[in-house]
């Protein structure tokens, strides 16, 4: 079994109900039966294999939630058919649940008033793993990260860096096939991004463990993922390398320029139809220009232009 | 897929358990407020009922230690859902802010994930009173001590306290569909109170309203009953320990429909 996560037209809508305004409306809506019909995940197809680490990208409100909570059995899909280690997760939930491990951002699954080293143990009984199989978990954390400073605090005493590190080691402890991350290292300080993005890729790489990642954040991209799929309201629009990507407009370029009054202009550039120097001196014309930087496209700006215009 | 049975459930519970009340004795000062707290609560309590039923020698052919036997009854009979069930008052704000998902992400029962979460040992200090009481107004009565009499006591308290977790069950369950579903559970717990008085005080629709559709007359009523008037026991009374267990089950059935068909809107 090569697939880790298999969708096929996968849709899933939502009922809600037709708001009016005003008093009036709002009596109106009590005996209301006016709804209408919210699609949040449209005709999704994907493939995500055994030991990948995919960017599941989109703007806010794209489905990207949604479609995680169909793949880990809390959600069923309205139509179409998915399959989570060979298994239908909404059918088989408990049992979906033994092979995955999932992380949502800011929100802690650990106990709160427990020591972290108490809460793998009572994950390891929640979850049947086998003493010997716990001990070299353990041991690969201290392995990859400095865990013994934070083992012997309680939850709600963490700072969110720790408390983000203690949910990810969490999520891996019954060694999982997949883990979800929904966006692991939002608010967290540059030093602790690069040690959870360490992490995450320690793990994949010594367990082979599928990591599907959600995020804002395309420095996590950029350290972690080979392939991204974005989706836009609901529909997959990209989904393919990460250098395809770059490839895709690998015609664009960042022209920055350096004014007489210091100050940096920065514009993006399709070398195709414009020409960059024709740029430059039309800008020379109106101020003196001190410095030019000609940049590749970083990821930030293609998923940026993907959500703007999509990709044709 | 590896089994989970009964023996796993409890083996996880009594861990949970452990940890949970390590941790709630470390919160010293709050361990000891809220250890006075139920003391003060229970004792008041009681103050009211001892003043009430002095001045009523009688209500309905019911005298005053067999009130006080009801009274201990349906204290004792409150102490599972305080104990066990304390986390459906949390449901709400919890299915609001959408945290509650973090418990679909376990291989285990959803509903034994989320209460194992809490225990209360406020309900225990209760369970003490209810005990003296009951022990109190049983030697008053003076009913002799069998252990066919115990066995029904045990049998019977056991099933008035499915009728209350159903209850709280139920009421909490609403927030998956209605917004201010705190009321749903005030009035439940108010109810409760009902279930101290013989409910053959209750006349007419409001005795049909409490034995059929808000069935608190269970929590304590007719199930004392077999213990209080042996030669006279209803029928509602001897088949309560078959209600109680289908009440509870339909409660837990829509507790878990109520997970099943939230939308967890919102990431």
């Amino acid at each position: 079994m090569e697939e880790a996560v298999v969708m096929k037209n996968v849709c899933k809508d939502f009922k809600v109900l037709n708001r009016h305004e005003g008093l009036k409306g709002s009596i109106k809506d009590l005996f209301s039966r006016d709804y209408k019909t919210v699609s949040a995940v449209k005709d999704v197809t994907m493939t995500v294999n055994r030991g990948e680490i995919i960017g599941y990208l989109g703007p806010n409100g794209a489905g990207k939630s949604t479609t995680i909570k169909i793949m880990t059995g809390v959600l069923e899909p309205t139509s179409g058919e998915i399959l989570v280690n060979g298994k239908v997760p909404y059918k088989n939930r408990t049992e979906n649940c033994e092979n995955i491990g999932v992380v949502f951002g800011q929100r802690s699954q650990l106990w709160w008033s427990l020591p972290l080293i108490e809460s793998f143990k009572l994950l390891k009984d929640l979850y049947m793993v086998p003493e010997k199989e716990y001990d070299d978990m353990i041991a690969l954390y201290r392995s990859l990260v400095d865990i013994e400073p934070i083992l012997h605090k309680p939850v709600r005493q963490m700072s969110l860096g720790q408390r983000t590190l203690s949910d990810i080691l969490a999520a891996f402890l019954h060694n999982p096939a997949i883990v979800f991350l929904d966006e692991p290292t939002i608010g967290l300080d540059v030093s602790m991004k690069s040690k959870i993005r360490e992490l995450i890729l320690g793990l994949n790489k010594e367990k082979n463990t599928t990591v599907i990642l959600t995020t804002h954040d395309m420095g996590d991209v950029d350290a972690l993922c080979k392939r991204i799929v974005i989706i836009d309201k609901g529909m997959k629009i990209y989904d393919n390398d990460i250098d395809h990507l770059k490839n895709y407009f690998g015609s664009y370029r960042t022209l920055k320029l350096k004014l007489a009054d210091d100050t940096w202009e920065e514009m993006l550039i399709d070398e195709k139809t414009t020409d960059v120097m024709d740029v430059i001196m039309e800008k020379q014309k109106e101020k003196k220009i001190k410095d030019v930087k000609i940049l590749e496209i970083s990821t930030e700006e293609v998923i940026r232009k993907i959500y703007e215009g999509g990709t044709k | 897929m590896r089994k989970r049975g009964l023996k796993f459930y409890m083996s996880i519970y009594r861990k949970i358990l452990i940890q949970d009340l390590k941790s709630k004795m470390s919160y010293r000062a709050d361990f000891i407020i809220s250890t006075i707290g139920m003391i003060m609560t229970n004792l008041s309590g009681f103050v009211t009922f001892m003043i009430l039923f002095h001045n009523f020698p009688t209500i309905n052919g019911w005298d005053y230690y067999h009130m006080l036997f009801l009274y201990g009854f349906s204290l004792v009979a409150l102490t599972p859902v305080q104990c066990f069930f304390d986390n459906n008052w949390n449901l709400r704000f919890m299915v609001q802010s959408g945290d509650f998902i973090k418990y679909c992400f376990r291989p285990v029962n959803v509903f034994f994930y989320f209460m194992s979460e809490v225990f209360d040992v406020k309900g225990l200090g209760q369970l003490a009173f209810g005990i003296g009481t009951i022990v109190y107004a049983w030697i008053k009565i003076g009913i002799p001590v069998t252990p066919l009499v115990i066995l029904k006591l045990i049998v019977f308290l056991f099933t008035a306290s499915l009728f209350m977790i159903a209850l709280m069950n139920f009421a909490a369950a609403t927030c998956f569909w209605i917004k201010n579903s705190g009321y749903v559970m005030v009035i439940m717990f108010r109810f409760k109170d009902f279930a101290k008085y013989p409910s053959s005080i209750f006349e007419g629709i409001f005795k049909v309203i409490f034995t059929f559709l808000i069935p608190i007359a269970f929590i304590a009523y007719y199930p004392s009953l077999v213990i209080l008037s042996p030669d006279n026991v209803p029928v509602l009374s001897w088949i309560s320990p078959l209600f109680g267990l289908i009440f509870f089950y339909l409660s837990y059935k829509f507790w878990m429909l109520g997970v099943r068909k939230y939308d967890f809107t919102g990431s």
